[in-house]
């Protein structure tokens, strides 16, 4: 997602300096918008979506999932290749019921109107996209389950088995592999898209929640939220090859790898904290605790890497971040339990 | 059988994959099964073992969740892992435990729900060299001078205990306790451990008065009127789930109306307690109650692993069920994580202070050093009289320490509850 939107992101820096030649000449630019970003924060007790504009930090909507906060539950989301559409897991509080509420929704950027909507029984937590955006893969937590549906048709194509507690979910760079964490069994299953089987279950830190790739597709990068460790992954052996500690307290839970490949973020819940990470040496480079809001969980950034934006759980907020102060800059009012974040592009919106 | 096992039967056909296989590049090897000992109480039926009944039936329950989801759990990694059970009591436990090692093969033995039957198995893992956990006795000469060196306490400490009670009262404003003590060296060490509780750690409260009973005895008219001339705010009862119980109906029906609570046994953190609690005495039996497990948790992981319980039997999770899963739980992971399921590895996993365990409650968990108890929050239940179902009967009220607290350390925030290494008489 991060290398079309990085595309987008360059065009529009283009598309800027276009606009500002042609202010001095013939104006031919003046049509050519640049894109607009939108961030989705998904709040899992007011059952709904907050939007904000990455230009301003405004609040600008809000998308109700459904008239029962506290009953439905939106929670993981992820975003089409080209951006422009929002995917949102959708569950609710008794994990011991399967309800029509189980399913995932599609949300246009460009209307923040939901568009469609995908069956997906078992509680989904967490979903993410194939890169050519065909497929959406999708932890059912209840279930104990990987599942892939074909976005077109919206068919459930394939589920597999995975460790108690599914959460979270990658498709690797190349299409390839799915990586799916289970939280109460420390492993990160690894399914093979193409000849449709498990690879392994591998063991990883103290109840995995999230699972991100490299740029490159050569790492892959699991945070352990009891444990307090990131599981570094070499996709290559798919073997656990590093761990990087961020202490017992951290609950680390979301992470983003930024643009540049270098720095890794990393929403620290117990501390309310973003761990840098330097990506060549593992290390913690910086920690951002300042003005941060209470519980992090949820974080994403913008295409240029400048701007970081953190989902709040206990302070129903979003913290945004500028990367090179490396510290706080703003603070947005979400909705109630802000859980996790995505970003959206309005295309020369 | 179990819903999650029913979804991951089926899954496996829809996904064509053979599931049974071993995965490949499985972290632990093991060329043999392995396998938890677990020595359960036994189920007796009469009227006047309810208590006793309902914490047997609760910790059998505890072998089940942990054989189905475990397995599970193993059989994915290529393992082949279950839990091995015996029903046993009083001294009787020792010769259990002994069969289930030798001849069941056993790696580790869970059980213990009571002092005696504790410091048996302590005791006998000792000699044995097998490591014991201890999921039903809070006894603090366990983890002193009966301390084994192979012996492993998941089951919170009275100490623990005793130090989040004050904690909670005292910060509400109950400051004059009048306490119930039995007749018992254990009693007699809950009453001088709650003491030294109120002198060093939550200041502001005071006895009130104290009445020493026999174990069954009734405290009677003296009882009660020493209680209302104490002007105690709070009556602390360090006797039996039993006398628990006939003391509040007694109290309730001289018409004392102060706030009574008593040390949490086994039997009295059972919604069955709860639930005769709010019969017997109407009026007191809505009282505040320490816990180790609370099956209306709805946070961290608890929620699913409540909602799991909770859809496989139909009723709440009750402590003992807990500790026994969490319990074979550790011991497991101690396995698996240690690559070996020999006694020396499996104790050297557990008391690395760098290996942490999920107790589903929030918080990365790890055994003291000096005494081998596992940190942990507990938590306060009311009582609720109108209750219409068993899980109905407490509500969740408070969690001491707090999980969250950014700028404090988890150990040391952890270590708020129960001994200190500078209090401990366990002779490693």
């Amino acid at each position: 997602m991060f290398a079309v939107l990085k595309r987008r992101c360059a065009r529009a820096t283009v598309a800027g300096f276009v606009l500002a030649a042609g202010v001095l000449g013939a104006g031919v630019a003046s049509a050519q918008a640049q894109d607009t970003y939108r961030i989705y924060v998904a709040n899992e007790y007011g059952a709904d979506i907050s939007v904000i504009d990455t230009a301003t930090d405004k609040l600008v909507g809000t998308i109700q999932i459904s008239g029962r906060p506290g009953v439905v539950r939106p929670r993981g989301m992820s975003v089409s290749p080209d951006g422009t559409i929002i995917y949102v897991a959708v569950s609710d509080f008794h994990p011991e019921f399967e309800t029509p509420e189980d399913k995932i929704i599609a949300i246009d950027v460009r209307t923040s109107q939901v568009i469609r909507e995908y069956r997906a029984g078992g509680n989904p937590e967490r979903l993410a996209l194939n890169p050519t955006g065909t497929q959406i893969w999708a932890s059912l937590e209840a279930r104990a389950q990987g599942a892939g549906y074909d976005i077109g048709t919206g068919e459930n194509f394939v589920s597999f088995r995975t460790g108690i507690e599914a959460e979270g979910v990658a498709v690797s760079p190349d299409g390839k592999w799915v990586y799916l964490t289970a939280e109460a069994t420390h492993t990160v299953t690894i399914y093979d898209i193409e000849n449709k089987k498990i690879i392994k279950h591998l063991l990883v830190g103290n109840r995995p929640r999230v699972v991100v790739f490299s740029l490159d597709g050569s790492k892959a990068y699991v945070s352990a939220e009891i444990g307090g460790t990131i599981s570094v992954i070499d996709t290559k052996t798919q073997l656990v090859s590093g761990t990087i500690n961020l202490g017992l307290d951290s609950r680390p839970v979301e992470l983003i790898v930024d643009p540049s490949g270098k720095r890794l973020y990393v929403a620290g819940g117990g501390t309310n904290s973003i761990y840098v990470i330097d990506t060549d040496t593992n290390k913690v480079s910086t920690t951002i605790k300042e003005n941060m809001g209470r519980r992090p969980w949820g974080v994403t950034m913008t295409p240029d890497g400048k701007k970081i934006y953190t989902a709040n759980g206990l302070s129903d907020s979003v913290s945004v971040i500028d990367t090179q102060c490396m510290c706080v800059v703003n603070t947005i009012q979400a909705g109630r339990g802000a859980h996790s974040v995505q970003i959206g592009v309005i295309p020369h919106g | 059988m179990n819903k999650l096992l029913q979804c991951l039967s089926a899954v496996a056909v829809v996904a064509g994959v053979g599931f049974l296989a071993v995965p490949a590049g499985a972290q632990a090897q093991f060329d043999h099964p392995i396998h938890v000992g677990v020595i359960l109480p036994p189920e007796k039926g009469t009227p006047d073992a309810v208590l006793g009944d309902a914490v047997a039936h609760s910790a059998k329950q505890g072998v089940v969740q942990a054989n189905e989801e475990l397995g599970i759990t193993a059989e994915m990694l290529g393992i082949d892992f279950s839990v091995v059970s015996a029903t046993a009591e009083g001294a009787d436990v020792v010769a259990a435990a002994e069969r289930l090692v030798t001849q069941e093969g056993a790696y580790a033995i869970v059980g213990g729900f009571s002092l005696t039957e504790s410091a048996a198995l302590s005791a006998w893992a000792k000699a044995k060299g097998i490591p014991y956990m201890n999921v039903g006795s809070s006894a603090d000469s366990l983890r002193n001078a009966l301390c084994g060196t192979t012996t492993f306490h998941l089951q919170p400490s009275a100490a623990m205990y005793l130090d989040a009670m004050v904690g909670w009262y005292v910060r509400s404003n109950f400051r004059k306790w009048y306490f119930i003590q039995e007749d018992t060296p254990e009693s007699k060490a809950q009453y001088d451990r709650v003491k030294w509780s109120m002198a060093n750690r939550h200041f502001g409260a005071r006895e009130a008065g104290r009445t020493v009973l026999k174990p069954g005895a009734s405290g009677g008219a003296a009882l009660v009127a020493a209680i209302k001339k104490s002007g105690a705010d709070v009556v602390v009862m360090l006797v039996s789930a039993k006398d628990q119980l006939r003391t509040m109906s007694e109290l309730d029906a001289a018409g004392i109306s102060l706030n009574v609570t008593g040390f949490p046994y086994p039997e009295a953190q059972t919604r069955v307690f709860f639930a005769a609690a709010a019969k017997a005495a109407p009026t007191l039996g809505a009282a505040y109650r320490a816990t180790a497990w609370e099956p209306s948790l709805d946070a961290y992981g608890a929620r699913e692993y409540n909602a799991r319980f909770l859809v496989r039997w139909d009723e709440p999770m009750g402590e003992s069920a807990w500790s026994v899963f969490t319990g074979i739980k550790i011991l497991y992971e101690a396995a698996f994580f240690s690559e070996s399921d020999k006694p020396a590895k499996v104790m050297g996993y557990m008391t690395n202070p760098a290996s942490i365990f999920d107790l589903y409650k929030g918080l990365g968990s790890s055994f003291r050093p000096w005494d081998r108890q596992m940190r942990q929050s507990l938590f306060l239940d009311k009582i609720n009289p109108k209750a219409a179902t068993l899980m109905e009967y407490g509500n969740l009220v408070g969690e001491l320490p707090a999980i969250y607290l950014p700028g404090t350390e988890l150990v040391e925030r952890l270590d708020q509850l129960g001994d200190l290494a500078a209090q401990t008489k366990c002779k490693k």
